[in-house]
């Protein structure tokens, strides 16, 4: 019994968290910066809008396909760091390393802030926005200077 | 029937202390921002931009004078904000928060004249720069 009230607290808190509404916020409003993702996955549609360009992936693991929308800076700060239309079409298969958001159920697909993005080609490139309040994690190489 | 009263008991504390949690703050700036900023940038960030998929490209740019006009409204509120914004009241005579208000002003007027050039590339770059100003001012004011 004490199982399935944990269970039912939990699952009830859950999904009022992944119910906020996702919009121009700082970093700590959307994302744990204790929950880091390492995803990679083929490109399935990259929207180019401000103030946050999004990229969804599908991750294959385990058999099992998932898709993850990431949020990346804004779409002019993106391509000044070398990510354009051509570099992240869709079928391209990246790795992007970043932090999931604080509702974690995935519904109906799972979200998270990206810090850099590995390209087919071995080069990685901060995809992030800076002064956002993200972890100082060393993807961003305004915090190196 | 125990259990059932048990549970439908935590849950709904649980429901409560979310609500308490999650409950939003109604400040002064916070409502300026909620009712008033947020909705006239995304009148421009709306605007702009494209969505790639394999189908192929997707412009999210006004396709007539109605959805100009909408972006229009939203430059034209973010020009009016600085004035909103720089009450004094607000400012506090804060040289920074008084600089940043002031930088709203020349980018909802780069806004409004892109909106009535019907030029979506330009309103593009004003959609970041909007966003530049957004995050350098609430990186010293917003409460983390």
């Amino acid at each position: 019994m004490t199982n399935f009230m944990i269970k039912t607290i939990f699952s009830t808190f859950m999904i009022l968290l992944s119910v906020n509404s996702f919009s121009h916020h700082a970093f700590t409003a959307e994302f744990d910066a204790n929950a880091p993702v390492n995803l990679t996955g083929k490109v399935l549609k990259v929207e180019w809008i401000n103030p946050h360009a999004w990229v969804h992936m599908e991750v294959e693991e385990e058999g099992k396909k998932t898709t993850w929308m990431v949020e990346g800076g804004t779409p002019n700060t993106l391509i000044r760091n070398g990510i354009t239309k051509q570099s992240i079409k869709p079928g391209t298969v990246i790795v992007v390393r970043g932090y999931q958001s604080k509702g974690k159920l995935c519904l109906p697909r799972c979200i998270a802030n990206g810090r850099d993005v590995t390209f087919p080609d071995g080069r990685k490139v901060f995809m992030g926005s800076s002064g956002t309040g993200a972890p100082r994690d060393g993807a961003d190489p305004r915090e190196r200077r | 029937m125990k259990r059932l009263i048990v549970v439908s008991f935590l849950l709904l504390f649980s429901l409560l202390s979310l609500q308490s949690f999650a409950s939003e703050d109604h400040s002064d700036m916070h409502d300026v921002m909620a009712h008033l900023l947020t909705p006239a940038s995304e009148k421009i960030w709306n605007a702009s931009g494209f969505i790639i998929t394999e189908e192929g490209e997707l412009s999210l740019a006004p396709t007539n004078q109605e959805e100009w006009n909408e972006v229009i409204f939203g430059a034209k509120v973010i020009m009016e904000s600085t004035f909103i914004l720089n009450r004094p009241d607000r400012s506090q005579g804060r040289s920074d928060w008084i600089r940043f208000s002031e930088l709203l002003e020349q980018i909802g007027k780069k806004a409004f004249e892109a909106a009535e050039n019907k030029d979506p590339e330009e309103l593009f770059e004003v959609g970041a720069d909007l966003y530049q100003a957004c995050v350098a001012c609430h990186n010293v004011y917003m409460k983390k």
